[in-house]
């Protein structure tokens, strides 16, 4: 027999090589400091990090995806976990810190085991069955099918996604703010969007996740997948309809949304301009116009070059150049539009047609702003105003329409507030706080909510959260790894205790007796599973209680999570744990 | 084994030719070259087979790359030695000849060259080993050709299935080949159009990947038809699906002309202004016109250099007319595209005609699960011609660049099964056949060949023992049961990794197509034998 020798000395490569064990080692500790890191920012009590980047922005958040991103990790498997959090953001909006958390622990774990002489293919595949058996259990069981969601549910979890954060003071006005932001942009699915659910529902299970992707495009053809409930009429959330706008100054309780209104970040350009028009008595709506096309002093092309022989054309040439644009703000006005944004400029020379016409004229807006307002208003974004003929006109169907339009001082900046768009739905957040800092964790915090409100509303199924799904999970895969003779078994027990750590790190955060409780936790969850008697049932539902440090129904509490972000949750964490144990060898090239 | 250092002193007896007497130059040379190739052998030997483990690399860019494909791993390795060098390009060369196998080609090359220095130790010339190693990788790839391998018919798509499941096996993406099985299958079936039968080789250009992040491997999906990785433009609206669409590749550019470097455009009149303007925009609504009259609702704009292949106003034109519009088709997709759509590319807007034109059922835009990115897709396309397109998603970039080797290497064996129509059990048991075979050989061969026969037979189990030992069992008893089986006549028998035992591989549908096998044979016997031959190094700076 002639096997190769396994030492790997010899190998000419210009960079470093390390194999077998070392590899796994060093992976899981550079995993080990990633989760490390997030670990203390979970749940309703957990701390929050301070990030001071190479230019000194600070960045103060609890937000695991938030903060991983910011941290320019190198460790390429540390890298994996980063991603895994990006992930996470990406597919389910909340529940970030706590996958890379249990996506560490399985990596600890596994580690261990191969210590332990178990090889690194029966780690994964004893993982694999393991995931199975927990989805499918989370499935079956764990899930509560909330045939019709009331407003509690989900203000629920809503509140239970944003009780970690910096806004855990105020959840009750959150909640509800996020819940009818969130209700006010309801649109039904298209039929493609019916179809794509349809054909997913049958697909089992890898169809079930596919319901949680987020329709981030404003397409309306095939703008993502989402339902109702049940064959009635199915509808669907786009949370970029939803607009948050942060204004610095008075305390974060008087944020507040705007339903049917949009607010953009622009002033008039110039004073003489109204701060306010409304629909006329004869209820004819107030014309929005909006451009993507400069309204400056008309300029030719490259390789167009102006040569005049008689001085006098020059003043007959700039004057031309400014009629180019007066002719093309005539023709605007001339629509009947009341308001015009543009994403480029306006000449000061042109602001008087606007002013003279009583119109409320904004320019270098946002981009992407006006093509939600378009959205929002049914109007559309005009690039250029040729017509068919090779003349200039401007199409009057191009007009977005609203209620009303007001200029409005926040802070200490002017915003444009329309009222009543006329369009698809479209609503507007306005959050009010006292830093920078604060708002944007305030905006991250809302976005976790919001994804959490929407997956509810589309899934309609949601599972108890404080740890209690975990610890549910933990107990039967216990059980379920004696039913297992292969050597995979010891593999699922792992990983039964691997998921204890979110109840853990959760007491360990709040600072309660972590051990008393998980195992106080697991004994409750043991007796519902194994108990015959149909009254401890609702024993499956037991969390931990934070803040009195005890046990208790958390669903009765309102500490609900949608069940579509658990079970993604678990499969992200498993697949990267699994990625980073398969890896045996590691080769850094240099430069 | 004695290495190749402890050499026996050289042999006072005449010389026939087949012992050796050399310099300790050569010697060294050669124990050099061999000790750097097995160590890339070695390097990748954990990565073989179905619970081969992966490699992580850190390229010089920063870049990450996690892959289990030996060849992807070697070429990327940046091996400094020049007999390490050979073995890479003996990777690469199986993947350009089969596809799948470049693992184990480099491992056996590895063994072989184990072998050679046995061999070489007990003073044996190396040409003499070069040339039984030729006879004896013939007589192997003879055995396994007329005795165990099973003919099979492109029509049966259940087999081809299989055997493209036995190589995925060993990938990262092994859980999802269930779906990327029968999809690697369709696709290159799909190519070869009506006729399987009659077809000697695929070019799987024809087959275009498509990257797109985010989803998981298990949305990947083979489209009849063509992907393009970005939607449709509508910057300035425009329909974002078109159905029964008439679709037209224009290579000329819808904006401005431009003048030459040196020349320009002189306005000494104010009214001349006017006109520049008028006609910029006459001379621009004239050529979409004459798109819309020749009946096309779907333009595809090539990507040029010179000038803007559009402008905003040409956009607007184009989405008033209810066209729907894809900029920037790179120049060598265009070819690809003309096939597919059956349309001919348009190089000036004069010579654009109905018949210039390719149809399509549905063209529009589809949002990508996950991403939320776009993509516009052309389903039924009227006459399409051979081509496919694989639209991959994956939640990293890591997974789906792993996810594209993987596919590629699966379309690849079912690229060797057409060119050479058996199929051969997998898990080991092909080679160990194999093995059996030529040590029966050596018992009725003499001399050196008989010798060097037997050392062969020994190297080919490297394939056996290596699975047995990357899946945690234990290798020694695994081989020489696998031995036992195959003496006893049972040609299929195999490692079945997942149940730890050995088992019938044709029932357990582990299978793989000859030509990997054979061509990692040749391609390792004529590596080994090319670094057996060196014997001089001389580095010419």
């Amino acid at each position: 027999m002639s096997a190769p020798n396994p030492a790997s000395s010899g190998l000419f490569i210009n960079g470093q090589r390390e194999t077998g064990q070392d590899v796994r080692v060093g992976n899981v500790t550079a995993a080990l400091a990633v989760a490390n890191i997030v670990k203390t920012s979970l749940g309703p009590v957990g701390l929050d990090k301070m990030l001071v980047d190479d230019i000194g922005d600070v960045l103060i958040t609890n937000d695991g995806a938030t903060i991983l991103k910011s941290l320019e990790v190198e460790h390429p498997a540390a890298r994996v976990l980063v991603d895994l959090a990006k992930l996470q953001d990406q597919e389910v909006g909340d529940g970030t810190t706590s996958v890379v958390i249990i996506a560490s622990e399985l990596l600890r774990r596994g580690n261990d085991l191969v210590k332990n002489g178990i090889h690194p293919t029966t780690i994964i595949s004893g993982y694999r069955m393991a995931l199975k058996a927990a989805v499918s259990y989370i499935k079956k069981e764990m899930v509560v099918n909330v045939s019709e969601l009331g407003d509690e549910h989900l203000i629920n979890a809503a509140r239970t996604s944003m009780s970690s954060k910096i806004i855990g003071r105020e959840t009750d006005f959150f909640s509800r703010l996020a819940v009818d932001a969130v209700k006010s942009v309801k649109m039904n699915a298209t039929a493609a969007d019916v179809a794509g659910y349809d054909a997913m529902g049958s697909g089992g299970h890898g169809g079930g996740e596919r319901l949680a992707e987020e329709p981030t495009s404003a397409s309306a053809s095939a703008g993502g997948t989402t339902t109702g409930g049940g064959k009635k009429q199915r509808y669907k959330y786009p949370l970029s309809a939803i607009h948050i706008l942060k204004a610095h100054g008075k305390s974060s309780m008087e944020s507040n949304l705007i339903d049917g209104g949009f607010a953009i970040n622009a002033m008039r350009a110039a004073q003489g301009m109204p701060t306010f028009v409304e629909s006329s008595a004869d209820g004819a709506h107030v014309k929005i116009a909006m451009l993507d096309m400069n309204l400056q002093r008309h300029r030719m092309g490259m390789g167009v070059q102006v040569i005049v022989k008689d001085p006098a054309e020059i003043e007959n040439i700039k004057r031309r150049e400014m009629d180019i644009t007066k002719e093309r703000i005539r023709k605007i006005i001339d629509t009947g539009a009341r308001v015009v944004l543009t994403t480029k400029g306006v000449d000061d020379l042109c602001m008087k047609y606007f002013v003279e016409a009583g119109i409320i004229c904004a320019r270098r807006c946002n981009r992407e702003d006006l093509k939600r307002l378009a959205k929002a208003t049914g109007g559309r974004v005009v690039t250029t105003m040729a017509d068919m003929e090779g003349n200039e006109a401007f199409d009057a169907e191009c007009l977005g329409g609203c209620d009303s339009v007001r200029e409005v001082r926040i802070g200490d900046g002017e915003m444009l507030y329309v009222y009543g768009c006329k369009g698809h739905g479209a609503s507007t957040i306005v959050l009010r706080g006292a830093n920078e800092y604060m708002l944007d964790e305030m905006d991250r915090a809302l976005h976790d909510s919001l994804c959490v409100v929407k997956r509810m509303l589309e899934s309609n199924t949601l599972v108890p959260g404080g740890g209690a799904a975990e610890a549910a999970l933990s107990v039967y895969l216990d059980d379920y790894a004696d039913t297992i003779e292969t050597r995979e078994q010891m593999v699922i027990q792992e990983y039964a205790d691997a998921l204890l750590v979110i109840p853990k790190t959760l007491a360990v955060n709040a600072a309660k007796d972590a051990s008393e409780l998980v195992a106080r936790l697991r004994s409750v969850h043991a007796k519902g599973q194994h108990s015959q008697d149909p009254s401890d049932d609702g024993l499956k539902f037991m969390g931990l209680d934070l803040i009195e440090g005890t046990i208790r129904d958390n669903l009765a509490a309102g500490v609900v999570e949608p069940a579509i972000s658990k079970i993604k949750s678990l499969r992200f964490a498993t697949e990267a744990a699994i990625t980073i144990l398969r890896i045996d060898d590691r080769i850094s090239l240099n430069k | 084994m004695a290495s190749a250092a402890t050499l026996l002193p050289p042999p006072s007896r005449p010389s026939n030719g087949e012992t050796l007497q050399e310099r300790s130059k050569g010697r060294d040379v050669r124990t050099s070259n061999i000790v750097a190739a097995k160590a890339v052998a070695s390097a990748i030997r954990t990565s073989l087979g179905p619970r081969g483990m992966d490699k992580l690399m850190q390229l010089p860019s920063g870049e990450v790359l996690i892959s289990n494909d030996g060849a992807t791993i070697l070429s990327r390795m940046n091996v400094l030695h020049p007999a390490a060098k050979m073995l890479v390009e003996c990777s690469v060369s199986q993947d350009i000849e089969a596809g799948d196998g470049t693992t184990s080609v480099v491992v056996l090359a590895g063994a072989l060259l184990d072998a050679c220095s046995g061999l070489l130790a007990k003073g044996i010339h190396p040409a003499a080993i070069a040339s039984s190693f030729y006879n004896a990788a013939e007589a192997c790839v003879s055995a396994l050709s007329s005795g165990s391998a099973v003919p099979v018919d492109m029509d049966d798509r259940e087999s081809l299935i299989n055997a493209v499941r036995t190589c995925l096996s060993s990938k990262v993406v092994s859980q999802d080949s269930d779906l990327l099985a029968p999809l690697a299958v369709d696709s290159v079936l799909g190519i070869l159009g009506p006729d399987p039968g009659g077809a000697t080789n695929v070019d799987l250009r024809d087959i275009r990947m498509v990257e797109q992040l985010g989803g998981t491997v298990d949305d990947t999906e083979l489209v009849r038809g063509l992907v393009f990785d970005k939607g449709s433009t509508k910057t300035a609206g425009g329909p974002g699906k078109i159905e029964n669409a008439k679709i037209a590749l224009i290579q000329f550019c819808l904006s401005a002309p431009k003048t030459d470097m040196d020349n320009s455009v002189v306005v000494s009149d104010y009214a001349a202004m006017d006109r520049i303007l008028r006609d910029e925009r006459k001379y621009i609504l004239n050529m979409c016109k004459k798109i819309k009259k020749c009946g096309a609702n779907v333009v595809l704009i090539q990507k040029s250099i010179l000038r803007d292949a559009y402008n905003e106003l040409s956009l607007h034109f184009l989405a008033k007319m209810g066209i729907l519009v894809v900029t920037d088709v790179e120049r060598t997709d265009v070819e690809f595209v003309c096939r597919t759509l059956g349309c001919t590319p348009v190089p000036h807007v004069d010579s654009l005609s109905p018949e210039k034109l390719g149809s399509a059922d549905h063209v529009g835009d589809v949002v990508l699960p996950g991403s939320g990115h776009k993509v516009v897709k052309f389903v039924g396309v009227a006459n399409p011609g051979r081509t496919m397109t694989v639209l991959l998603r994956g939640s990293n970039n890591l997974v789906l660049a792993e996810a594209n080797r993987s596919i590629h290497d699966a379309q690849c064996v079912v690229r060797s099964l057409v060119k050479e129509r058996f199929l051969i059990a997998g898990g080991g048991a092909a080679e160990t056949e194999a093995s059996l075979r030529l040590r029966e050989l050596s018992m009725e061969t003499t001399g050196m060949d008989s010798h060097c026969f037997r050392a062969y037979a020994d190297a080919l189990e490297v394939i056996p023992y290596t699975l047995a030992e990357n899946a945690g069992l234990k290798p020694i008893e695994i081989v020489t049961e696998l031995r036992k089986a195959h003496a006893e006549g049972n040609v299929g028998a195999g490692i079945d990794v997942k149940d730890g035992c050995i088992s019938d591989m044709y029932a357990k549908n582990v299978i793989q197509p000859l030509l990997v096998t054979t061509s990692a044979i040749k391609l390792a016997t004529e590596t080994v034998c090319m670094i057996l031959k060196v014997d001089d190094l001389v580095v010419v700076a």
